[in-house]
C-alpha cells in the first residue's frame, strides 16, 4: 500500500505517510488514503467525474489545497474519490489538472465511516528523496 | 508531565514561568489536579507555551484540566487577546467553529420513558441525519442561508423552529453580531447549505440521560435550570458548524499565512497562523467566524426542533405536556469579544476558546435574567458511556481564567489504539448490559469512543470544582445514544 496511517500525532486525529514515484503519484495516493478514511473503498463505484484545477506557489501549498479540495468536494458535490489522473507542472506557479473518477455518498451501498473535516498545517509535508517523493499530512476529524 | 521548572501556585494550578521559553510574553498555567496533571501530555506543554508567545496576549495563557493536544492551541486552551496589538487565530478557535453542547429539560421521568425507549431511539435515528455525508431536512437557498449566516437562531425563530425560551438561552441569543456573509467563500457556501440540521460525525452524538437524585450535587441551582423531578429525563446535543465552519477555518488557515508575513508576526507553530484582530484579514476572518458561530447555533437548533417532533409523536403529547425546553446551549469553540478588569484597568479583550467553555459567574447581564444569582449553566460532554455533567459559572472563572471552564472529558487514547483495543460490537453489547442503548451509522466508530478512550469525567469536573472556575451542579447517567 502506497500509505500508511498514523495515530502518533493526535488522540482525536489520523496522519498519513505517503511515498510515490512521481509526485502525481503521491497526490493521487494521498487523496485515496484520506478517502479510506472516510469510508470503505471497496464498495465504491465509478459514478460520477470531475475535474479540478489548481494552482499554489509552493508544492507543499498544493498539497493542502489537493486535500482540502477533495474534501470539499465530499461535501459540496457528495462525491467519493476511487480514482485520479492528473498532470502536475512547474512555471512560475505550480499548476495541477486532474481527471477525478468516483462515487455519489449512498449510505445503503457505502461504509461510511468518520468524516475529515479539514487537513491540518500540522506536519504537513512533501519532499523528493532520491528517486522517489514522500508527504505527510495530519487531518482534524 | 511536571516540570521542574514549574511553579505549584496552589493545589491545582502549576505555572509555567516566561523564562521558560523563549519569546514568551505572558506565563502559562495549567489548571488541573494532583490526579490528572501527570497524564499532561509534553505536546500540551509546548502548545500553550507557543501561545503565550503570540503578539498581544494578556495575563496568562492557560489550559483546562481536560486539555490535549489539538493544532495550534491545544484543546482546552483559552488566550484573551489586546484589541490595539493583539491577535485572532483559527488555530485558537478550531476547525469545527462553535462546536458545542445543548441541554434540554422534559417533564418526563425514566419510568415513562422506559417502555418507549428502543421506538424513541429508532425514531430519532431516522429523524436526526447523522454520519458522513448527511443533509438536513431544509432546501435552503442562498439568500436563507446569507440570513442564517447573519441573524443565526434568530432566524428559527422568525420560522417556526424556535422558541422566546429558546433563544432567551443560547449563548449570546444564538447570534453573534459581528458576522457578515460578504467574509464567507463560495466553498464554505457550498459546503455548508444542505447540512444544516444534522450531527455530523466523530465525537458527535445526541444523547438521552437521565438525572438521578443521588447525581444532583446543588438541588437549588438545579431547580433553577429546569431540573425538577426524581430520574428526570434530559437531552444533550454535541455538534457543531460542520462543513461550513470547516471550510471557513481552512480558507483563513490559508489567508492568515500571508499575514502572517504581511505583518511580520512570530509564530512557533504553522497552526497559529494569526493576524493582528484590527487588520482587514482579522476583522474579515472574526466576521467569517461569527457567522460560522451562528450557523452552527441554527444547527443545534433545528436538531432540537426535529427531536420536539419525535418526542411528541412517540408520547403523543403537546410540547406543554412534554415541557422540552432549552437549559443552556453553550459555545466551546469560538472567540469573543469581552471585558475584563486587568491590572485594574477595564479592557474589552478577544478571548479565543478552543475547546474550553464561557463560565460567567452570577450578576453578568450577559446571561439569561433566571440564572443570573447563580451564575450560567456550564455542559459539559463525557464520553457516550459516561453522559454528562452541569456545572454554573461563578465569580473566580471571572476573575482568573478569562471567565472560562472545562468542556469535555478529554481524550487520552488514539482512535486506532482504541479500535484496537474493543471492537465496536462489544461496546455495544457493554452499554446494553448497562441499560443504555445506542445506535450509529458505524460500528466501529463505537470503539473509538468508548470510555477508555477519554480522562474520567469525575476527574476533571472535580479539578474545575476545586479551583472554583465552575461550580458542580449535576450528573447525568445516558440512556440513550446516536452517535454521529
Amino acid at each position: 500500500m502506497p500509505y500508511t496511517f498514523s495515530d502518533k500525532y493526535s488522540t482525536a486525529d489520523a496522519g498519513i505517510i505517503v511515498t510515490g514515484k512521481t509526485v502525481e503519484e503521491l497526490f493521487s495516493d494521498a487523496a485515496l488514503g484520506m478517502t479510506e478514511i472516510i469510508v470503505a473503498s471497496e464498495n465504491l463505484e465509478v459514478r460520477k467525474k470531475l475535474t479540478v484545477e489548481l494552482e499554489a506557489d509552493s508544492m507543499e501549498d498544493l498539497f493542502f489545497d489537493w486535500l482540502s479540495e477533495v474534501i470539499y468536494l465530499k461535501d459540496a458535490e457528495n462525491f467519493l474519490l476511487k480514482n485520479c489522473v492528473m498532470e502536475i507542472n512547474e512555471g512560475d506557479r505550480i499548476n495541477l489538472r486532474a481527471s477525478l473518477s468516483g462515487d455519489e455518498i449512498d449510505p445503503e451501498r457505502h461504509t461510511l465511516k468518520i468524516d475529515v473535516k479539514a487537513v491540518t498545517l500540522y506536519r504537513l509535508k512533501i519532499e523528493q528523496i532520491n528517486d522517489h517523493w514522500q508527504g505527510e499530512a495530519v487531518f482534524d476529524l | 508531565m511536571i516540570n521542574e521548572r514549574f511553579i505549584r501556585i496552589s493545589n491545582n494550578i502549576w505555572e509555567i514561568p516566561i523564562d521558560f521559553k523563549d519569546g514568551m510574553r505572558v506565563p502559562a498555567r495549567i489548571l488541573s489536579s494532583p490526579r490528572l496533571i501527570d497524564g499532561i501530555d509534553s505536546k500540551v506543554i509546548d502548545q500553550i507555551t507557543n501561545v503565550a508567545c503570540l503578539p498581544g496576549i494578556r495575563r496568562y495563557a492557560l489550559c483546562m484540566p481536560d486539555g490535549h493536544m489539538g493544532y495550534g492551541f491545544p484543546i482546552g486552551g483559552v488566550a484573551a487577546f489586546s484589541i490595539s496589538d493583539g491577535v485572532i487565530s483559527p488555530g485558537g478557535i478550531g476547525f469545527d467553529i462553535n462546536c458545542g453542547m445543548r441541554l434540554m429539560r422534559t417533564n418526563l421521568t425514566l419510568g415513562e420513558l422506559k417502555p418507549k425507549m428502543e421506538e424513541l431511539l429508532n425514531r430519532l435515528f431516522r429523524t436526526i441525519p447523522s454520519g458522513v455525508g448527511s443533509k438536513g431536512f431544509l432546501t435552503l437557498d442562498r439568500k436563507n442561508f446569507s440570513r442564517i449566516m447573519e441573524e443565526g437562531a434568530e432566524w428559527c425563530r422568525r420560522n417556526g423552529y424556535a422558541s422566546d425560551t429558546d433563544i432567551e438561552r443560547i449563548e449570546d441569543h444564538g447570534r453573534l453580531p459581528h458576522a457578515d456573509h460578504t467574509t464567507v467563500s463560495e466553498k464554505a457556501v457550498s459546503r455548508g447549505i444542505n447540512q444544516m440540521g444534522t450531527l455530523g460525525s466523530g465525537n458527535h452524538y445526541l444523547e438521552v440521560e437521565i438525572a438521578r437524585p443521588e447525581n444532583i450535587y446543588d438541588r437549588e441551582i438545579a431547580r433553577r435550570f429546569g431540573i425538577d423531578r426524581d430520574n428526570q429525563v434530559l437531552i444533550a446535543i454535541h455538534c457543531g458548524s460542520r462543513g461550513f465552519g470547516h471550510q471557513i477555518a481552512t480558507d483563513y488557515l490559508k489567508i492568515f499565512a500571508r499575514s502572517v508575513q504581511k505583518y511580520g508576526l512570530e509564530v512557533r507553530d504553522k497552526e497559529l497562523m494569526s493576524a493582528p484582530i484590527e487588520s482587514d484579514e482579522g476583522k474579515r476572518y472574526a466576521s467569517a467566524m461569527a457567522c460560522a458561530a451562528n450557523a452552527a447555533f441554527v444547527n443545534r437548533q433545528l436538531i432540537v426542533s426535529g427531536i420536539r417532533q419525535v418526542f411528541r409523536e412517540v408520547f403523543r403529547k403537546s410540547d406543554s405536556e412534554l415541557g422540552i425546553e432549552t437549559i443552556y446551549d453553550v459555545a466551546h469553540n469560538i472567540a469573543k469579544f469581552e471585558k475584563y478588569t486587568i491590572d485594574g484597568r477595564e479592557e474589552t479583550v478577544l478571548v479565543h476558546r478552543k475547546g474550553a467553555t464561557r463560565s460567567f459567574g452570577p450578576g453578568k447581564a450577559e446571561i439569561p435574567e433566571i440564572y443570573r444569582p447563580v451564575g450560567q449553566p456550564v455542559i459539559v460532554g463525557g464520553s457516550m458511556e459516561t453522559g454528562s455533567a452541569l456545572l454554573c459559572g461563578t465569580s473566580m472563572a471571572d476573575n482568573e481564567t478569562f471567565g472560562s471552564s472545562l468542556h469535555g472529558a478529554g481524550r487520552t487514547m488514539s482512535r486506532m489504539k482504541a479500535k484496537k483495543t474493543i471492537r465496536g460490537d462489544k461496546v455495544k453489547q457493554r452499554m446494553t448490559e448497562r441499560g443504555i442503548l445506542v445506535k450509529t451509522a458505524y460500528m466501529p466508530g463505537l470503539a473509538e469512543e468508548a470510555s477508555f478512550a477519554y480522562k474520567d469525567i469525575d476527574l476533571v469536573v472535580d479539578a474545575v470544582d476545586a479551583l472554583q472556575i465552575s461550580k458542580k451542579v449535576a450528573r447525568f447517567n445516558p440512556i440513550l445514544n446516536i452517535k454521529g
